[in-house]
Protein backbone atom coordinates (compact mmCIF):
# COMPACT_ATOMS: atom_id res chain seq x y z
CA UNK A 1 0.00 0.00 0.00
CA UNK A 2 3.32 2.33 -0.53
CA UNK A 3 1.84 5.46 -2.07
CA UNK A 4 -1.69 5.03 -1.73
CA UNK A 5 -1.15 5.47 2.19
CA UNK A 6 2.42 7.41 2.22
CA UNK A 7 1.78 10.95 3.29
CA UNK A 8 -1.88 10.48 3.77
CA UNK A 9 -3.87 12.76 5.65
CA UNK A 10 -7.00 12.14 6.89
CA UNK A 11 -9.52 13.05 9.97
CA UNK A 12 -8.93 16.45 10.42
CA UNK A 13 -12.91 17.31 9.57
CA UNK A 14 -13.99 20.72 8.58
CA UNK A 15 -12.13 24.01 9.02
CA UNK A 16 -13.38 25.51 12.19
CA UNK A 17 -16.42 27.62 11.79
CA UNK A 18 -14.91 30.55 13.68
CA UNK A 19 -12.07 30.63 11.49
CA UNK A 20 -13.78 32.72 8.81
CA UNK A 21 -15.83 35.07 10.94
CA UNK A 22 -16.02 38.46 9.96
CA UNK A 23 -14.37 41.12 12.90
CA UNK A 24 -17.84 42.08 13.76
CA UNK A 25 -19.55 38.35 14.12
CA UNK A 26 -16.52 37.38 16.32
CA UNK A 27 -16.71 40.39 19.19
CA UNK A 28 -20.29 40.10 19.05
CA UNK A 29 -20.57 36.38 19.07
CA UNK A 30 -23.60 35.75 21.50
CA UNK A 31 -24.75 39.39 22.20
CA UNK A 32 -27.24 40.20 19.70
CA UNK A 33 -30.30 42.69 21.08
CA UNK A 34 -32.62 42.18 17.98
CA UNK A 35 -32.78 42.46 14.64
CA UNK A 36 -35.26 43.99 11.78
CA UNK A 37 -35.97 43.47 8.29
CA UNK A 38 -34.77 46.81 6.66
CA UNK A 39 -36.36 46.19 3.12
CA UNK A 40 -36.96 42.75 0.84
CA UNK A 41 -33.20 40.82 1.37
CA UNK A 42 -31.74 43.42 3.32
CA UNK A 43 -31.23 42.74 7.29
CA UNK A 44 -29.67 44.73 10.19
CA UNK A 45 -28.68 43.11 13.70
CA UNK A 46 -27.99 45.03 16.34
CA UNK A 47 -25.69 44.14 19.08
CA UNK A 48 -25.46 44.58 22.97
CA UNK A 49 -22.35 47.27 22.03
CA UNK A 50 -24.33 49.33 19.78
CA UNK A 51 -22.22 47.73 16.33
CA UNK A 52 -24.89 47.21 13.54
CA UNK A 53 -24.23 44.29 10.71
CA UNK A 54 -26.13 44.69 7.73
CA UNK A 55 -26.86 41.49 5.54
CA UNK A 56 -28.40 41.32 2.34
CA UNK A 57 -29.36 38.13 1.04
CA UNK A 58 -29.23 36.98 -2.73
CA UNK A 59 -30.71 33.82 -4.43
CA UNK A 60 -28.11 31.60 -5.99
CA UNK A 61 -28.46 28.58 -8.11
CA UNK A 62 -27.21 26.05 -5.98
CA UNK A 63 -25.09 24.01 -9.31
CA UNK A 64 -22.67 26.93 -9.88
CA UNK A 65 -19.64 27.61 -11.64
CA UNK A 66 -16.30 28.05 -10.00
CA UNK A 67 -16.52 31.39 -11.80
CA UNK A 68 -19.66 32.20 -10.11
CA UNK A 69 -17.93 31.95 -7.00
CA UNK A 70 -15.17 34.23 -7.96
CA UNK A 71 -17.84 37.09 -8.81
CA UNK A 72 -18.97 36.04 -5.27
CA UNK A 73 -15.78 36.89 -3.86
CA UNK A 74 -14.96 39.83 -5.94
CA UNK A 75 -17.96 41.57 -4.28
CA UNK A 76 -16.82 40.25 -0.88
CA UNK A 77 -13.44 41.57 -1.40
CA UNK A 78 -14.76 44.97 -2.59
CA UNK A 79 -17.43 45.67 0.09
CA UNK A 80 -17.02 43.29 2.78
CA UNK A 81 -13.70 42.46 3.65
CA UNK A 82 -13.78 39.24 1.68
CA UNK A 83 -16.38 37.52 3.72
CA UNK A 84 -19.34 35.88 2.65
CA UNK A 85 -21.93 32.77 3.54
CA UNK A 86 -23.86 29.95 2.15
CA UNK A 87 -27.65 29.86 4.23
CA UNK A 88 -29.50 26.14 4.69
CA UNK A 89 -31.41 27.08 1.70
CA UNK A 90 -28.60 27.88 -0.57
CA UNK A 91 -28.85 31.69 -0.83
CA UNK A 92 -25.87 33.89 -0.35
CA UNK A 93 -25.29 36.42 2.65
CA UNK A 94 -23.12 39.26 1.97
CA UNK A 95 -22.31 41.37 5.49
CA UNK A 96 -21.73 44.85 5.94
CA UNK A 97 -21.08 47.25 8.83
CA UNK A 98 -22.32 50.61 7.56
CA UNK A 99 -25.07 51.95 5.78
CA UNK A 100 -22.82 54.09 3.05
CA UNK A 101 -21.37 50.25 2.03
CA UNK A 102 -24.77 48.73 2.23
CA UNK A 103 -26.34 51.14 -0.95
CA UNK A 104 -22.55 50.28 -2.62
CA UNK A 105 -23.05 46.69 -2.22
CA UNK A 106 -26.61 47.01 -3.24
CA UNK A 107 -25.87 48.57 -6.85
CA UNK A 108 -22.97 45.95 -7.03
CA UNK A 109 -25.30 43.13 -6.81
CA UNK A 110 -27.88 44.82 -8.64
CA UNK A 111 -25.40 45.37 -11.59
CA UNK A 112 -24.23 41.78 -11.58
CA UNK A 113 -27.81 40.84 -12.91
CA UNK A 114 -27.15 37.23 -11.52
CA UNK A 115 -27.82 38.33 -7.93
CA UNK A 116 -31.26 38.79 -6.72
CA UNK A 117 -31.99 40.94 -3.75
CA UNK A 118 -34.58 38.98 -1.49
CA UNK A 119 -35.70 35.66 0.39
CA UNK A 120 -36.15 37.18 3.59
CA UNK A 121 -39.25 37.35 5.88
CA UNK A 122 -42.79 36.38 4.42
CA UNK A 123 -41.77 35.81 0.75
CA UNK A 124 -40.87 32.36 -1.60
CA UNK A 125 -37.17 31.98 -0.99
CA UNK A 126 -34.93 29.52 -2.75
CA UNK A 127 -36.05 26.16 -3.20
CA UNK A 128 -34.24 22.69 -1.66
CA UNK A 129 -33.70 20.86 -4.61
CA UNK A 130 -31.57 17.87 -5.96
CA UNK A 131 -29.19 16.35 -8.66
CA UNK A 132 -32.19 15.58 -11.17
CA UNK A 133 -30.64 14.38 -14.62
CA UNK A 134 -27.31 16.97 -14.13
CA UNK A 135 -25.47 13.75 -12.13
CA UNK A 136 -28.73 11.07 -10.42
CA UNK A 137 -29.52 7.67 -11.83
CA UNK A 138 -32.44 6.92 -10.06
CA UNK A 139 -34.00 10.42 -10.82
CA UNK A 140 -37.66 10.62 -12.43
CA UNK A 141 -37.59 14.12 -13.39
CA UNK A 142 -35.06 16.75 -13.45
CA UNK A 143 -33.89 19.24 -10.77
CA UNK A 144 -32.48 22.35 -11.64
CA UNK A 145 -34.99 22.84 -15.17
CA UNK A 146 -38.26 22.77 -13.25
CA UNK A 147 -37.07 24.72 -10.17
CA UNK A 148 -35.39 27.67 -12.50
CA UNK A 149 -38.69 27.76 -13.88
CA UNK A 150 -40.79 27.76 -10.95
CA UNK A 151 -38.47 30.43 -9.34
CA UNK A 152 -38.60 32.41 -12.59
CA UNK A 153 -42.52 32.51 -12.17
CA UNK A 154 -42.63 33.45 -9.16
CA UNK A 155 -39.54 35.75 -8.81
CA UNK A 156 -42.09 38.82 -7.44
CA UNK A 157 -42.63 37.13 -4.51
CA UNK A 158 -38.76 36.36 -3.84
CA UNK A 159 -37.86 40.09 -4.17
CA UNK A 160 -40.99 41.01 -2.04
CA UNK A 161 -43.00 39.90 1.10
CA UNK A 162 -46.27 40.43 0.89
CA UNK A 163 -47.67 36.34 1.75
CA UNK A 164 -49.21 35.46 4.76
CA UNK A 165 -46.60 33.58 6.28
CA UNK A 166 -43.09 32.71 4.54
CA UNK A 167 -43.58 29.76 1.54
CA UNK A 168 -40.94 27.08 1.52
CA UNK A 169 -41.27 25.24 -1.85
CA UNK A 170 -38.95 21.94 -1.98
CA UNK A 171 -37.89 19.79 -4.86
CA UNK A 172 -36.88 16.02 -5.15
CA UNK A 173 -36.27 14.39 -8.48
CA UNK A 174 -37.53 10.73 -6.52
CA UNK A 175 -39.26 9.87 -3.41
CA UNK A 176 -35.90 9.25 -1.95
CA UNK A 177 -36.88 12.66 -1.27
CA UNK A 178 -33.69 14.05 -0.45
CA UNK A 179 -33.75 17.29 0.79
CA UNK A 180 -36.70 19.01 2.61
CA UNK A 181 -40.15 18.00 0.01
CA UNK A 182 -41.50 15.85 3.05
CA UNK A 183 -41.73 18.80 5.49
CA UNK A 184 -42.43 21.66 2.94
CA UNK A 185 -45.25 24.45 2.05
CA UNK A 186 -44.87 23.14 -1.18
CA UNK A 187 -43.34 20.33 -2.56
CA UNK A 188 -42.38 18.75 -5.74
CA UNK A 189 -41.52 15.43 -6.05
CA UNK A 190 -40.83 12.95 -9.00
CA UNK A 191 -42.85 9.80 -9.29
CA UNK A 192 -42.77 7.05 -11.87
CA UNK A 193 -45.68 5.01 -13.03
CA UNK A 194 -44.66 1.92 -14.61
CA UNK A 195 -42.97 -0.97 -12.63
CA UNK A 196 -39.17 -2.14 -13.45
CA UNK A 197 -37.72 -3.89 -16.32
CA UNK A 198 -35.95 -6.90 -15.13
CA UNK A 199 -32.35 -7.64 -16.66
CA UNK A 200 -32.84 -11.25 -16.55
CA UNK A 201 -29.58 -12.42 -17.93
CA UNK A 202 -27.11 -10.83 -15.66
CA UNK A 203 -29.48 -9.54 -12.49
CA UNK A 204 -27.81 -12.56 -10.46
CA UNK A 205 -24.26 -11.02 -11.44
CA UNK A 206 -24.69 -7.37 -10.67
CA UNK A 207 -27.57 -7.49 -7.81
CA UNK A 208 -27.62 -9.33 -4.21
CA UNK A 209 -30.35 -10.83 -4.86
CA UNK A 210 -32.15 -10.83 -1.05
CA UNK A 211 -31.22 -7.44 -0.59
CA UNK A 212 -33.04 -6.40 -3.54
CA UNK A 213 -36.13 -8.42 -2.37
CA UNK A 214 -36.07 -6.64 1.00
CA UNK A 215 -35.58 -3.04 -0.65
CA UNK A 216 -39.69 -3.45 -1.82
CA UNK A 217 -41.90 -1.58 1.06
CA UNK A 218 -44.77 -3.92 -0.52
CA UNK A 219 -42.89 -7.28 -0.86
CA UNK A 220 -43.99 -6.99 -4.64
CA UNK A 221 -40.69 -8.92 -5.14
CA UNK A 222 -39.74 -12.71 -4.62
CA UNK A 223 -37.17 -14.91 -6.29
CA UNK A 224 -37.86 -16.60 -9.16
CA UNK A 225 -35.66 -18.53 -11.81
CA UNK A 226 -36.35 -17.19 -15.61
CA UNK A 227 -34.60 -19.29 -18.48
CA UNK A 228 -32.00 -20.57 -15.99
CA UNK A 229 -31.12 -18.18 -14.59
CA UNK A 230 -31.38 -17.09 -11.04
CA UNK A 231 -33.52 -13.74 -11.29
CA UNK A 232 -36.44 -12.15 -9.30
CA UNK A 233 -39.77 -11.31 -10.51
CA UNK A 234 -42.38 -8.65 -10.05
CA UNK A 235 -45.77 -8.81 -8.50
CA UNK A 236 -47.15 -5.67 -10.97
CA UNK A 237 -50.06 -5.75 -8.86
CA UNK A 238 -48.26 -5.04 -5.92
CA UNK A 239 -45.94 -2.47 -7.48
CA UNK A 240 -46.56 1.30 -6.66
CA UNK A 241 -43.01 1.96 -8.48
CA UNK A 242 -41.10 3.51 -5.69
CA UNK A 243 -37.75 2.42 -8.02
CA UNK A 244 -36.11 1.03 -4.60
CA UNK A 245 -35.16 -2.37 -5.97
CA UNK A 246 -33.14 -0.06 -8.59
CA UNK A 247 -31.49 1.57 -5.69
CA UNK A 248 -29.94 -1.91 -4.79
CA UNK A 249 -29.89 -3.48 -8.66
CA UNK A 250 -28.79 -2.10 -11.36
CA UNK A 251 -30.67 -4.63 -13.67
CA UNK A 252 -33.96 -3.82 -12.50
CA UNK A 253 -34.46 -0.30 -14.16
CA UNK A 254 -37.95 1.68 -14.46
CA UNK A 255 -37.41 5.16 -15.20
CA UNK A 256 -39.72 5.85 -18.52
CA UNK A 257 -40.29 8.88 -20.52
CA UNK A 258 -44.04 8.79 -20.73
CA UNK A 259 -44.57 7.36 -16.75
CA UNK A 260 -42.37 9.42 -15.36
CA UNK A 261 -43.75 13.01 -13.72
CA UNK A 262 -44.11 14.89 -10.77
CA UNK A 263 -46.29 14.88 -8.02
CA UNK A 264 -47.53 17.84 -6.03
CA UNK A 265 -47.50 17.78 -2.11
CA UNK A 266 -48.30 20.54 0.53
CA UNK A 267 -48.65 21.84 3.77
CA UNK A 268 -45.47 20.85 5.50
CA UNK A 269 -43.61 22.59 7.90
CA UNK A 270 -40.43 22.08 10.39
CA UNK A 271 -41.03 25.05 12.41
CA UNK A 272 -42.69 24.53 16.11
CA UNK A 273 -43.92 28.20 16.20
CA UNK A 274 -47.95 27.86 16.58
CA UNK A 275 -48.41 24.30 15.63
CA UNK A 276 -46.33 21.11 15.36
CA UNK A 277 -44.35 19.98 12.57
CA UNK A 278 -46.17 18.75 9.84
CA UNK A 279 -45.53 16.26 6.50
CA UNK A 280 -46.58 17.49 3.26
CA UNK A 281 -49.76 15.52 1.94
CA UNK A 282 -50.31 14.68 -1.48
CA UNK A 283 -52.28 17.57 -3.62
CA UNK A 284 -51.67 16.34 -7.73
CA UNK A 285 -50.96 12.83 -7.97
CA UNK A 286 -49.34 12.94 -11.28
CA UNK A 287 -48.12 15.97 -14.07
CA UNK A 288 -46.13 15.06 -16.79
CA UNK A 289 -42.92 16.16 -17.39
CA UNK A 290 -42.69 18.80 -19.72
CA UNK A 291 -39.07 19.87 -20.29
CA UNK A 292 -37.43 22.46 -20.68
CA UNK A 293 -40.28 24.88 -18.74
CA UNK A 294 -43.05 22.64 -16.73
CA UNK A 295 -45.47 24.95 -18.06
CA UNK A 296 -48.28 22.82 -16.12
CA UNK A 297 -46.22 22.29 -12.95
CA UNK A 298 -45.56 25.99 -12.76
CA UNK A 299 -49.73 26.42 -13.29
CA UNK A 300 -50.14 24.03 -10.57
CA UNK A 301 -48.20 25.67 -7.88
CA UNK A 302 -49.17 29.45 -8.77
CA UNK A 303 -53.10 28.43 -8.25
CA UNK A 304 -51.75 26.64 -4.89
CA UNK A 305 -50.13 30.23 -3.96
CA UNK A 306 -53.09 32.58 -5.51
CA UNK A 307 -55.41 30.67 -3.25
CA UNK A 308 -53.20 30.26 -0.36
CA UNK A 309 -52.60 34.47 -0.45
CA UNK A 310 -56.51 35.39 -0.85
CA UNK A 311 -57.92 32.93 2.03
CA UNK A 312 -54.84 32.71 4.46
CA UNK A 313 -54.75 34.57 7.36
CA UNK A 314 -51.55 36.51 8.29
CA UNK A 315 -48.68 34.54 10.09
CA UNK A 316 -50.77 30.99 8.61
CA UNK A 317 -48.53 29.20 6.93
CA UNK A 318 -50.08 26.53 4.24
CA UNK A 319 -50.39 23.37 5.98
CA UNK A 320 -52.48 25.79 9.19
CA UNK A 321 -54.37 27.35 6.70
CA UNK A 322 -55.35 23.73 4.81
CA UNK A 323 -56.11 22.47 8.12
CA UNK A 324 -58.67 25.71 8.86
CA UNK A 325 -60.68 25.63 6.16
CA UNK A 326 -60.35 21.88 5.55
CA UNK A 327 -58.89 19.64 2.69
CA UNK A 328 -62.01 19.52 0.61
CA UNK A 329 -62.42 23.39 0.63
CA UNK A 330 -58.70 23.20 -0.47
CA UNK A 331 -59.77 21.20 -3.13
CA UNK A 332 -62.33 23.27 -4.06
CA UNK A 333 -60.61 26.95 -3.86
CA UNK A 334 -57.95 25.91 -6.08
CA UNK A 335 -59.95 23.61 -8.91
CA UNK A 336 -57.33 20.01 -8.48
CA UNK A 337 -59.53 16.85 -8.90
CA UNK A 338 -59.41 14.68 -6.33
CA UNK A 339 -59.04 11.29 -7.31
CA UNK A 340 -58.67 7.60 -5.46
CA UNK A 341 -54.62 8.12 -5.29
CA UNK A 342 -55.62 10.39 -3.06
CA UNK A 343 -56.63 8.38 -0.64
CA UNK A 344 -53.86 6.57 1.66
CA UNK A 345 -53.97 2.75 1.45
CA UNK A 346 -50.48 2.14 2.85
CA UNK A 347 -49.58 0.07 6.36
CA UNK A 348 -51.16 2.61 8.79
CA UNK A 349 -53.46 4.22 6.54
CA UNK A 350 -56.85 4.45 8.42
CA UNK A 351 -55.28 6.98 10.66
CA UNK A 352 -55.21 8.89 7.94
CA UNK A 353 -59.32 8.23 7.00
CA UNK A 354 -62.21 10.88 8.57
CA UNK A 355 -63.82 9.46 11.43
CA UNK A 356 -65.96 12.04 11.79
CA UNK A 357 -69.32 13.25 10.83
CA UNK A 358 -67.94 16.79 10.57
CA UNK A 359 -67.61 17.32 6.62
CA UNK A 360 -68.19 20.72 4.60
CA UNK A 361 -70.53 20.09 1.40
CA UNK B 1 -18.08 -3.77 -21.40
CA UNK B 2 -14.39 -2.68 -20.58
CA UNK B 3 -12.14 -5.92 -19.89
CA UNK B 4 -8.90 -6.23 -18.40
CA UNK B 5 -5.86 -8.50 -19.15
CA UNK B 6 -3.55 -9.16 -16.38
CA UNK B 7 -1.06 -12.24 -16.77
CA UNK B 8 -2.77 -13.15 -19.79
CA UNK B 9 -5.89 -13.62 -18.52
CA UNK B 10 -8.93 -11.44 -19.55
CA UNK B 11 -11.72 -10.03 -17.17
CA UNK B 12 -15.07 -8.29 -17.79
CA UNK B 13 -14.88 -5.30 -15.18
CA UNK B 14 -17.11 -2.34 -15.35
CA UNK B 15 -16.30 1.68 -15.03
CA UNK B 16 -14.64 0.96 -11.58
CA UNK B 17 -13.17 -2.20 -11.76
CA UNK B 18 -15.38 -4.86 -10.42
CA UNK B 19 -15.92 -8.26 -11.88
CA UNK B 20 -19.15 -8.41 -13.97
CA UNK B 21 -19.15 -12.23 -12.88
CA UNK B 22 -18.35 -13.61 -9.61
CA UNK B 23 -18.04 -16.88 -11.37
CA UNK B 24 -14.89 -15.84 -13.15
CA UNK B 25 -13.19 -14.92 -10.46
CA UNK B 26 -9.87 -16.41 -9.81
CA UNK B 27 -6.67 -15.94 -7.69
CA UNK B 28 -5.11 -13.76 -10.11
CA UNK B 29 -8.07 -11.34 -10.06
CA UNK B 30 -7.43 -10.59 -6.59
CA UNK B 31 -3.44 -9.92 -7.77
CA UNK B 32 -4.90 -7.70 -10.30
CA UNK B 33 -7.15 -5.67 -7.77
CA UNK B 34 -4.24 -5.89 -5.30
CA UNK B 35 -1.58 -3.88 -8.20
CA UNK B 36 -4.55 -1.47 -8.51
CA UNK B 37 -5.30 -0.56 -4.76
CA UNK B 38 -1.18 -0.73 -4.28
CA UNK B 39 -1.14 -3.17 -1.63
CA UNK B 40 2.22 -4.59 -1.74
CA UNK B 41 1.52 -7.97 -0.81
CA UNK B 42 -1.28 -9.95 -0.14
CA UNK B 43 -0.70 -12.08 3.20
CA UNK B 44 -2.53 -14.45 5.22
CA UNK B 45 -5.05 -12.15 6.51
CA UNK B 46 -5.86 -10.73 3.10
CA UNK B 47 -6.68 -14.13 2.34
CA UNK B 48 -8.84 -14.68 5.19
CA UNK B 49 -11.33 -11.91 4.52
CA UNK B 50 -11.01 -12.30 0.91
CA UNK B 51 -12.22 -16.21 1.31
CA UNK B 52 -14.56 -15.01 4.11
CA UNK B 53 -16.40 -12.68 2.04
CA UNK B 54 -16.38 -15.58 -1.03
CA UNK B 55 -17.96 -17.61 1.73
CA UNK B 56 -20.39 -15.60 2.92
CA UNK B 57 -21.97 -14.70 -0.52
CA UNK B 58 -22.05 -18.37 -1.72
CA UNK B 59 -24.26 -19.13 1.34
CA UNK B 60 -26.48 -16.10 1.72
CA UNK B 61 -26.10 -14.60 -1.69
CA UNK B 62 -25.57 -10.91 0.16
CA UNK B 63 -22.54 -9.41 1.36
CA UNK B 64 -21.71 -9.56 5.02
CA UNK B 65 -22.72 -6.51 7.05
CA UNK B 66 -19.21 -4.78 8.61
CA UNK B 67 -20.32 -5.61 12.26
CA UNK B 68 -20.74 -9.40 11.04
CA UNK B 69 -17.46 -9.49 8.95
CA UNK B 70 -15.14 -8.18 11.97
CA UNK B 71 -17.02 -10.64 14.16
CA UNK B 72 -16.11 -13.46 12.47
CA UNK B 73 -12.87 -12.63 10.97
CA UNK B 74 -11.37 -11.06 14.41
CA UNK B 75 -10.44 -8.07 12.39
CA UNK B 76 -11.44 -4.58 13.64
CA UNK B 77 -13.07 -2.16 10.94
CA UNK B 78 -9.52 -0.13 11.31
CA UNK B 79 -7.44 -3.08 11.16
CA UNK B 80 -9.31 -3.96 7.44
CA UNK B 81 -8.68 -0.34 6.67
CA UNK B 82 -4.89 -1.35 7.10
CA UNK B 83 -5.56 -4.25 4.75
CA UNK B 84 -7.80 -2.63 2.25
CA UNK B 85 -7.04 0.66 2.01
CA UNK B 86 -10.09 1.70 0.09
CA UNK B 87 -12.37 0.00 2.40
CA UNK B 88 -14.22 -3.40 2.97
CA UNK B 89 -16.40 -2.52 0.10
CA UNK B 90 -14.28 -0.87 -2.39
CA UNK B 91 -11.33 -2.59 -1.73
CA UNK B 92 -11.98 -6.13 0.38
CA UNK B 93 -15.60 -6.84 -2.19
CA UNK B 94 -13.97 -6.38 -5.02
CA UNK B 95 -10.81 -8.46 -3.97
CA UNK B 96 -13.36 -11.08 -3.60
CA UNK B 97 -14.91 -10.45 -7.17
CA UNK B 98 -18.20 -9.89 -5.06
CA UNK B 99 -21.16 -7.89 -6.69
CA UNK B 100 -20.52 -3.70 -6.92
CA UNK B 101 -21.57 -2.24 -3.54
CA UNK B 102 -25.25 -0.23 -3.99
CA UNK B 103 -27.46 2.26 -2.54
CA UNK B 104 -26.84 5.25 -1.94
CA UNK B 105 -23.18 4.97 -0.80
Amino acid sequence: MAEMVANRITDIGPPKYDEMWPEIIKNNYGKWLHHEILEPGVLVHVAESGDKLYTVRCGATRLMTTHMVEDYCKIADEFCGGYFRFTTRNNVEFMVTSTEKLEGLKKALAAAGNMPIGGTGHSVTNIVHTQGWVHCHTPAIDASGPVKSVMDALFDYFTSMKLPAQVRIALACCLNMCGAVHCSDIAILGVHRKPPVIEHSHLDKMCEIPTTIASCPTAAIKPSKVDDFKSVAVNADRCMYCGNCYTMCPAMPLADADGDGIAIMVGGKVSNSKCMPKFSKLAIPYIPNEPPRWESTVKAITTILEAYVSGAKRYERIGEWIERIGWERFFDVTGFEFTKRHIDDYRFAATTWRTSTQFKW
Amino acid sequence: MPTVTFKGKTYEVDEDGFLQDPESWDEDFAYYVKEEEGISELTDEHWKVIRYLQEYYKKNGIAPMVRIMTKVTGYKLKQIYELFPSGPGKGACKMAGLAKPTGCV
